[in-house]
């Protein structure tokens, strides 16, 4: 049984399939983003008010053009006809939304670029990242109806991902301490950001290829019994990847989301508590004897422990953030009434990239923050609920892993912010500024919106199965 | 194995158990923000770090703070940059008011009222609405109980002397003087032209200016706790009134023998052999008599009615206040006390005993109203544009002794400042014309230096109206020092100014 053999058996349904293009109604979606554009003028006017003290939106221009991409999107899917999910992005695009809103309230002086002899302030560039970021996930949803080019390559993804690696631990340029960035040409961006989406697509390959293998315990381990150990290798692959982020790129946060969603997709794919036991010991393991070994760790951790204990000095800016969700209270201050600046200062440094949450907290208040951690959470379940209806395993495991990437990221962010977690430099995913963090979760974004249309090229039959017989057949000959 | 790729096992139920795992992640970071948000808030938004303290500070000019009479105590002037600064009435004041520095932070009510005279706490209800209006902060004015004119006589009295006075009402607890010297000019310290020289001068200077002693200086009282031992032992029923001890007549001469220590006395040889009751033993400061009262009463006993009265916790004050102690606490006997021997040096003030004269004054007001102290406060209102006005009522403090037993040491004391004998050792502590009632110390600190001088009264005794307690460091005996100080300023708050 070949590929083409398959593509023959299932000819006439790929005919229909191919067929010519129908616009399709997608009413729920234009509902939601119909409330969506009524939330965030409602935000634009609040803000409007309190800056400038008149009954008008803020920066009417950037909104309207966000709001209009989203309608043009919307747009793109309706006459492509395809029956993706509605829900999913009218949620990013709220959360989009409030980013737009925050960065053009916070001062656009915090950060400049230049393109084509034009210059943008903070608000602008966002508002283009935003736009691209839509473009790619309305692109993706549309265009996409093969995983071959996922599923095929999955090793070349990841040698693509160690490739990406390995250029930022050699090139990459270290900002705050911790070397993220790679600089190329006029260029720049965070290649974790890439790389966590590259690490689902080898996941779920990897997983759904083996799960029936690493669910057998043929392997003795004192009172544990453990998958054959050939088949642990690249989980323990996975822990020196992540110790060895934590180590050159003194990244804490992005080891912690690729180990976390590591050990997530294991648990879907494997149902082994035992798996992930070991796995997150291993990882304390490795983290507490880090912290021993290097210093920039254990004060991350000692900060974590007790910021009041030097509140002006290293535990400044995680105290000022919560600070600041104190000041915002249930209700919250108002847009633009919060962040009191001190002689020309914000009182959270870095609040666009890692404080977004704390800032949102002071001026929308618990509620709002609530209200965004809901956000999340509808984007995980609509990703677990596009994994579950998923055709095949690599599907389930892919749609579940890039779900879980947004919301591990999320968490590990918003959990730094409100001192449950040691602060990292993870974004909050479509809100923190930043190129490289919009557009990789607008990926993510764009493959789950394909991935949920079940009127795709269906998968290919298992291969374990047909390589036995396969197999047998050459014995029998 | 065989064909095990082709039995798919369905995912969804381990995909449900990570939504599970994950949503609960979530709601943590939502009671996360619950406890930041709310629990922690109210301390969080007062706090002398909180970003909007340090930028309201900058901005907003501070509520005013006037005393019992309306005099302006701290007002706001605007330098030449337009940045605004604090002025004090003046120097008598500093050590209560303190300062609001953009330099240096804030001291006295400055810091605790911090939060109230920058406008950013009122009451939750309008901190809720105060979003929807166009000004934001909302500064409260603060009234004072205490009195301008008495506080600057006080620091007067004591002159260049080191010490304290303070004076309250015992019907309310208002605190009418808090005055410690030396002082210090508050207003070059909040303007920023002279901060830095001003007070890098008084860091430097050994009196300990910036010390405010009336509620933060701890001192060795002397025979003037012999009023807590008096509460005690009346208290708890140990004596009564009239109880005398046999042997304290003969103990003048050769001393108390407490456990192979001697108790020594000796000061009052006029009243012979007769053994002398709370009113005898109280008008001569005898130490022999309270040792035994000590004694009687048991450690336990000392120490709770002690604690009752504001004893071994800071004071519930506007103000930060040390925590008086009758004993260090490490002892094994009852009360924290080591021995027999500490116990009976403690009952008439010596030993391991340290007081703060704000506590002393609050010893004297629990005899003087009756056996119920009320808290001290120095704020009666805070007045906002927008809140309106909030009165602080008077507090209990919970009664101590039955009102019987508080009338008792009141005689006592009456009698050791009206007393034929009394008088030599509060000499000029009598109010003229009013019964006054009054204890004396002379705090021994051990070594060569001279004695803490102290004084604790009230008057009129009948219906006290006011009490003071006096302190002057290492200046002599009460009565030479202490005592015509209290009963000058006490004069002038009874009789207006002589």
């Amino acid at each position: 049984m070949t590929a083409g053999a398959t593509r023959s058996v299932r000819a006439p349904s790929q005919a229909r399939m191919l067929g010519p293009i129908r616009p399709r109604p997608r009413w729920l979606e234009f509902r939601l983003l119909g409330l969506v554009a009524i939330a965030l003028l409602a935000g634009s006017l609040s803000l409007g008010a309190t800056v400038t003290g008149r009954f008008g939106l803020f920066d009417a221009q950037a909104l309207l053009i966000y709001i209009a991409a989203l309608f043009g999107a919307h747009a793109a899917q309706v006459l492509a006809g395809r029956r993706t999910d509605q829900i999913l992005l009218p949620t990013v695009a709220l959360l989009g939304g409030i980013s737009l809103l925050l960065m053009q309230r916070l001062p656009q002086d915090l950060v400049t670029q230049t393109f084509f002899g034009a210059t943008f302030g903070l608000a602008q560039v966002q508002l283009i990242w935003l736009l691209i970021g839509l473009t790619i996930a309305t692109t993706l949803g549309i265009v996409v109806r093969s995983d071959r080019w996922l599923r095929r390559y999955k090793y070349t993804w990841a040698a693509v991902g160690v490739g990406l690696l390995l250029l930022t631990f050699v090139f990459g340029t270290e900002v705050n301490g911790q070397r993220l960035t790679l600089q190329l040409g006029p260029l720049s961006g965070q290649p974790t950001e890439l790389l966590k989406v590259i690490l689902v697509v080898f996941l779920a390959g990897y997983l759904s290829e083996n799960r029936a293998l690493l669910v057998e315990q043929d392997t003795r381990l004192g009172p544990l019994r453990l998958p054959p150990l050939p088949y642990l290798a690249p989980m323990v692959a996975m822990w020196a990847i992540a110790l060895g982020i934590v180590v050159i790129q003194r990244d804490l946060g992005a080891a912690l989301l690729f180990f976390g969603v590591f050990l997530a997709l294991l648990y879907v794919a494997t149902g082994r508590v035992s798996l992930v036991i070991i796995g997150f010991v291993l990882f304390f393991i490795g983290s507490a004897v880090m912290a021993v070994l290097f210093d920039h760790i254990r004060t991350r951790i000692d900060i974590w422990l007790d910021p009041f204990a030097d509140p002006l000095g290293a535990g400044f800016q995680v105290v000022q953030a919560l600070h600041a969700f104190a000041r915002g209270g249930l209700l919250g201050v108002g847009l633009g009434a919060g962040l009191p600046e001190i002689a020309g200062n914000l009182p959270i440094p870095e609040v666009h990239t890692d404080f977004p949450l704390a800032a949102l907290g002071e001026e929308l208040g618990i509620v709002g923050v609530v209200a965004i951690l809901g956000l999340y959470l509808v984007v995980i379940e609509r990703g677990m609920r596009i994994g579950a209806a998923a055709a095949d395993d690599f599907r389930s495991l892919l749609a579940v892993g890039l779900a879980l990437v947004i919301g591990v990221q999320a968490f590990i962010i918003a959990a730094g912010n409100l001192k449950v977690l040691p602060l990292t430099g993870v974004t909050l995913p479509y809100i923190s500024y930043g190129g490289s963090s919009i557009l990789a979760n607008s990926l993510v974004v764009g493959l789950l919106l394909a991935l949920s249309d079940k009127g795709v090229e269906p998968p290919p039959l298992p291969r374990t199965g047909s390589r036995w017989r396969r197999a047998g057949r050459r014995a029998a000959t | 194995m065989l064909g095990s790729g082709s039995v798919r096992a369905p995912l969804g139920r381990t995909t449900i158990h990570v939504a599970i795992v994950i949503s609960l992640a979530f709601a943590l970071l939502a009671a996360a923000a619950g406890y930041w948000g709310v629990v922690e808030a109210p301390r969080l938004v007062r706090s002398p770090n909180d970003a909007a303290v340090i930028a309201a500070a900058r901005t907003v000019a501070r509520g005013l703070i006037r005393d019992r009479t309306g005099k302006i105590l701290a007002n706001n002037k605007a330098a030449a940059d337009g940045a605004i600064h604090r002025v004090y009435a003046g120097r008598a004041i500093s050590q209560v008011v303190g300062y609001a520095s953009s330099v240096y932070g804030r001291a006295g009510l400055e810091r605790a009222y911090d939060a109230e005279l920058t406008g950013l706490a009122g009451d939750p209800l309008t901190d809720a609405l105060a979003k929807f209006g166009a000004d934001r902060y909302d500064p409260q004015d603060l009234t004072l109980a205490l009195s301008w004119d008495l506080q600057k006589a006080a620091v007067a009295a004591l002159g260049k002397r080191r010490g304290a006075v303070v004076m309250l009402d015992p019907r309310t607890g208002e605190v009418l003087v808090l005055a410690s010297t030396p002082t210090y000019d508050a207003s070059a310290i909040a303007d920023p032209a002279t901060a830095k020289a001003t007070f890098e001068g008084l860091q430097d200077d050994p009196t300990q200016p910036l010390l405010p002693r009336a509620t933060l200086g701890r001192y060795v009282p002397g025979s003037v706790f012999k009023i807590v031992t008096a509460v005690a032992g009346l208290g708890s029923g140990a004596i009564e009134p009239d109880s005398t001890f046999k042997q304290q007549p003969a103990a003048e001469k050769n001393g108390l023998l407490v456990d192979g220590y001697r108790v020594r006395d000796g000061h009052h040889p006029t009243t012979g052999s007769t053994p002398l009751d709370l009113i005898g033993a109280t008008e001569v400061s005898c130490n022999i008599y309270y040792a035994l009262t000590g004694l009687e009463t048991g450690g336990a006993d000392l120490a709770a009615y002690a604690k009752r009265m504001g004893f071994g916790s800071p004071l519930p004050f506007d103000l930060p206040t040390a925590i008086s102690q009758v004993t260090n606490g490490d002892g094994s006997e009852p009360g924290g006390f080591t021995d027999d021997v500490e116990l009976a040096n403690a009952s008439y003030g010596q030993a391991e005993t340290v007081v703060t004269p704000l506590q002393m004054a609050l010893v004297a007001a629990t005899v003087a109203n009756d056996g119920e102290p009320m808290q001290p406060r120095l704020v009666t209102s805070m007045t906002g544009k927008r809140s309106g006005t909030r009165t602080i009522g008077p507090q209990p403090m919970g009664r101590v002794i039955s009102a019987a037993d508080a009338r008792a040491i009141n005689a006592a004391m009456v009698q050791a400042v009206e007393g034929r004998l009394g008088r030599q050792f509060t000499t000029g502590a009598k109010v003229p014309g009013v019964t006054t009632a009054g204890k004396s110390g002379t705090a021994e600190l051990g070594g060569t230096g001279e004695p803490h001088s102290w004084f604790i009264g009230f008057a009129p005794a009948e219906n006290p109206t006011i009490v003071i307690a006096v302190l002057v460091e290492q200046a002599g005996r009460g009565a030479e020092v202490a005592a015509p100080i209290a009963g000058d300023l006490m004069t002038r708050y009874l009789k207006g100014a002589p």
